[in-house]
């Protein structure tokens, strides 16, 4: 490894200092071109070392447990393109999603980002296929990645797709991308669909999920907490006003997102849609939860210790065909982090090749790797 | 005596059936085309009824040494469903059925299914597949999954992928995988993201499970016209920026709204320059809103002419003004080449100036319809295919559009895909890194190019080798 140590810092200059909350790493990298991550990448698989890409840590919970020999910080990947007159934007991986948004709520724009980020970057979003609770309305993430610049596992630079609101030239790289976990390279840009902000929005409360769900016509979320349901609302003040009344709760101006639920254990329960009140009702009492209805997620804390209520939940929803992922678990933590793998695994491993024929990226992290 | 079958047709008899299987020639040559210019060479036809027939085909085909070729209603453009080389074809029409998940808005259908048709028998329940490409009465949806297909409506819906939850298709070795689900974001890469708009490439599709989309509670539609087509194009990005997501925003220019008034007799504005037909939807006091913003928008940019629809026969004939600008050119030249790029929309005014450029050059009749909401152009080039040399005109306008478009940032497909027809404009816009990996990914799924080879990917783009050997028990 010294003579690796030594090769690496000749062609890479300095090996940045550890980061926070990051597994130990005989190497830290921080390249500032997607040209100069491939050539990273290059050496790993040539020396057959192990790679975790590291945005802002803040989904490295999910998935199986990686230890890298080679941590890829994309700190130094950043740029954003100015001009998004066109409801697009060319972004950096390592730009943090609140000072993307940040960026665009100046132009009332919204790249509609998951609306609690914390240190979440653009890329660390897209790899775990993150979405925000506006997907309701306007589809998950992955819907709005049109295109992608990867550093492939081999040290390729391969860009996919077109800062295009509609495209269909060539298979949907963008699309394979989002939420591949870095398991086909380093993700060094992407360009995102955008959206203008609506002229209104508001929240109001309801007693009855499913008569709210029929009333609200494409509202931005209807989100159960242990503190009731909430349906939020967009649109022209019009439209705004008489959604609101015609679901009679009591309404607020404006919207304000419930924070994810906090605990050493979190999970996400994902079933078909309609299921979404059934998960609520398995899930043990006083626990913290955000249930997204209309959509079929429900992230919630459970008790570490407690192994056999996630285990029930998991094995029901896995019945309707849906998952029970962990977002968050205590480090020496058994439960199996993703389930049951998918039946198309096989067939992953193949697409995997094809971009990390080495095997060098996140090695553990993907359903099946264990 | 009848010649003896060649064994190839011979052992998808066996397997499928007389019924379902075709082989003569009249029946070679009805198959050998789609609805755009390119022809190949069908060796047999098969009408698999499910995915168990379908693997069988496979089988026998890859037993054989011979492409399989997927082919839906045929409605294609772009020579996706076309032969590059000798091939069976499956023929996916007689996989039609169709099962509702009514509580969760969702519906698990036959490739063969038409669009319209499952709009159709969803409409009592509130519900509606979204995309609707201008072919829908007869386009399937297992093609429109090819495609991934579009229409004026994705423009606040998103393409057929933003609407396919799970696939079924067979593997190049004849095994039935299943892609995606009904729950939020599936664990393990999006296979079933990668598969929809493969042109037919990584497998057959052979079950798919659509998201329904609820049919609005109001629609309204408005026609606006403009002398100058500079006021349409800054009509529709004022519309797009101000925070207003029409379900539709589709331009006319003048050749174009002469051609489909003669046919359809809707009274459009046929002096004005370019005509916007703009849908909004939704709650109906957001509906009312809108429609005032966007007269509004228009008027500002010099419209002349703002006619709202009053009742839903008005808002059909507009519709039907729109989704007959195909079938009006038949009225002027025998032959048509209808085209599909796309451009960044800031760009829109340059677009039009330059296409009307090239018509002018090449001495072509150009008319246009564009998906405007998205920057997405259906320049139509009118000829007459049996004048010697006027296709190969055309081809060459074409290309010329084609490299206009990129020039403004554009690319080679909105919506119609690649197929055989843009195989080879593919490094207009790729690199050979690129290009080299879509053809990896495609070996990823079909190693031995079983599965419409010479569609999408220009020969060669697998031309790099990084190859490094792979221990053993890496992927296993």
């Amino acid at each position: 490894m010294t003579g690796l140590r030594s090769t690496v810092a000749r062609l890479f200059g300095r090996i940045t200092a550890e980061v926070p909350g990051a597994p130990a790493a005989d190497f830290t990298l921080a390249p500032t071109t997607a040209e100069e991550c491939a050539r990273v990448l290059d050496v790993a698989s040539e020396h057959r070392i192990s790679v975790l890409p590291w945005g802002g840590g803040s989904h490295q919970g999910i998935g199986g447990r990686v230890e890298p020999d080679l941590l890829l910080v994309t700190s130094g990947l950043g740029g954003s393109s100015d001009d998004t007159a066109d409801l697009t934007v060319t972004v950096g991986a390592g730009v943090t999603v609140a000072s993307l948004e940040a960026a665009l709520a100046v132009r009332r724009q919204t790249a509609l980002l998951p609306e609690s980020p914390g240190d979440a970057t653009v890329g660390g979003v897209v790899a775990t296929g993150s979405s925000g609770w506006r997907r309701l309305r306007y589809g998950p993430t992955r819907d709005r990645v049109i295109e992608v610049v990867l550093a492939t596992g081999d040290g390729r630079v391969v860009r996919g797709g077109a800062r295009l609101v509609k495209n269909v030239t060539g298979y949907d790289l963008p699309r394979l991308v989002t939420g591949s976990f870095g398991s086909l390279g380093v993700i060094c840009s992407v360009s995102l669909k955008l959206l203008p902000t609506p002229a209104a929005s508001a929240m109001v409360q309801v007693s009855d999920v499913s008569s709210a769900i029929g009333t609200a016509y494409h509202p931005l979320a209807v989100l159960e907490t242990p503190a009731g349901t909430v349906v939020y609302l967009s649109g022209t003040e019009a439209e705004v006003e008489a959604q609101a009344s015609a679901l009679g709760g009591t309404t607020e101006s404006g919207v304000h997102w419930p924070a994810d639920p906090e605990g050493s254990f979190v999970v996400s329960i994902r079933v078909p849609p309609a299921s979404t009140s059934e998960a609520v009702r398995r899930l043990p009492p006083a626990c913290d939860f955000v249930a997204a209805h209309g959509v079929g997620e429900v992230r919630a804390s459970l008790n570490p210790a407690d192994l056999e209520t996630v285990a029930s939940l998991r094995s029901w929803a896995e019945g309707l065909g849906g998952a029970v992922v962990v977002m968050t678990a205590p480090g020496d933590h058994g439960f199996d982090p993703w389930g049951t793998p998918p039946p198309s695994v096989p067939l992953q491993g193949k697409i995997r090749a094809a971009f990390d024929p080495v095997g060098v990226m996140v090695p553990g992290r993907m359903p099946g790797d264990r | 005596m009848r010649p003896a079958p060649p064994p190839l047709v011979g052992d998808l008899v066996t397997a499928l059936g007389a019924g379902a299987v075709k082989a003569a020639p009249l029946d070679k040559r009805l198959f050998s085309k789609d609805a755009g210019v390119t022809r190949g060479e069908v060796v047999a036809i098969t009408f698999p009824t499910d995915a168990a027939q379908v693997s069988d085909v496979v089988r026998i085909a890859a037993r054989h040494r011979i492409p399989v070729v997927v082919r839906g209603a045929g409605t294609g453009l772009a020579g996706g469903a076309v032969p590059s080389q000798p091939a069976v074809l499956i023929v996916t029409t007689r996989m039609d059925t169709v099962e509702v998940d009514a509580a969760n808005q969702t519906a698990w259908v036959g490739p063969g299914v038409i669009n319209l048709d499952l709009s159709r028998r969803t409409a009592p329940l509130g519900l509606h597949f979204a995309p609707d490409p201008s072919s829908q009465a007869a386009c399937t949806l297992g093609g429109n999954v090819a495609c991934n297909s579009g229409g004026p409506h994705c423009l606040a819906e998103g393409s057929t992928v933003n609407h396919i939850l799970a696939l079924e298709f067979v593997d190049a070795a004849g095994e039935v995988v299943v892609v995606g689900g009904a729950a939020p974001d599936p664990i393990g890469l999006d296979v079933r993201g990668v598969v929809v708009g493969s042109e037919g490439t990584l497998g057959v599709v052979t079950r798919i499970l659509v998201r329904l989309t609820r049919n609005p509670p109001a629609v309204k539609t408005m026609l606006m016209a403009f002398p100058e087509v500079s006021g349409a194009a800054a009509t529709v990005s004022e519309v797009i920026a101000s925070g207003i997501l029409p379900a539709a925003l589709e331009m006319m220019d003048r050749p174009m709204l002469r051609a489909v008034e003669n046919f359809v007799h809707a009274g459009l504005p046929v002096e004005s320059a370019a005509a916007l037909l703009a849908e909004v939807s939704g709650h109906p006091a957001g509906v009312i809103a809108e429609v005032d913003s966007i007269a509004e928008i228009g008027r500002r940019h010099g419209a002349t002419e703002v006619r709202i629809a009053a009742d839903e026969p008005e808002r059909a004939l507009l519709w039907k003004a729109r989704k007959s600008a195909f079938g009006a050119i038949a009225q002027i030249a025998p032959d048509y080449y209808l085209h599909d790029t796309v451009i960044p929309r800031p760009r829109l005014v340059e677009a039009l100036e330059g296409i009307y450029e090239i018509a002018e050059r090449n001495d072509l009749l150009i008319m246009n319809v564009v998906h405007a909401g998205d920057g997405n152009l259906h320049p139509q080039i009118v000829y007459d295919g049996s004048v010697a040399g006027q296709l190969e005109l055309v081809k060459h306008a074409a290309e010329e559009i084609v490299e206009m478009s990129i020039r403004l940032g554009g690319t080679l497909s909105g919506e119609h895909g690649i197929g055989l027809e843009k195989r080879d404009l593919m490094p207009l816009v790729f690199s050979p890194v690129d290009l080299d990996a879509q053809a990896r990914l495609r070996e990823a799924f079909d190693p031995e190019h079983l599965f419409n080879p010479g569609a999408m990917l220009p020969a060669g783009s697998r031309c790099f080798d990084y190859g490094r050997p792979v221990p053993d028990g890496v992927w296993a």
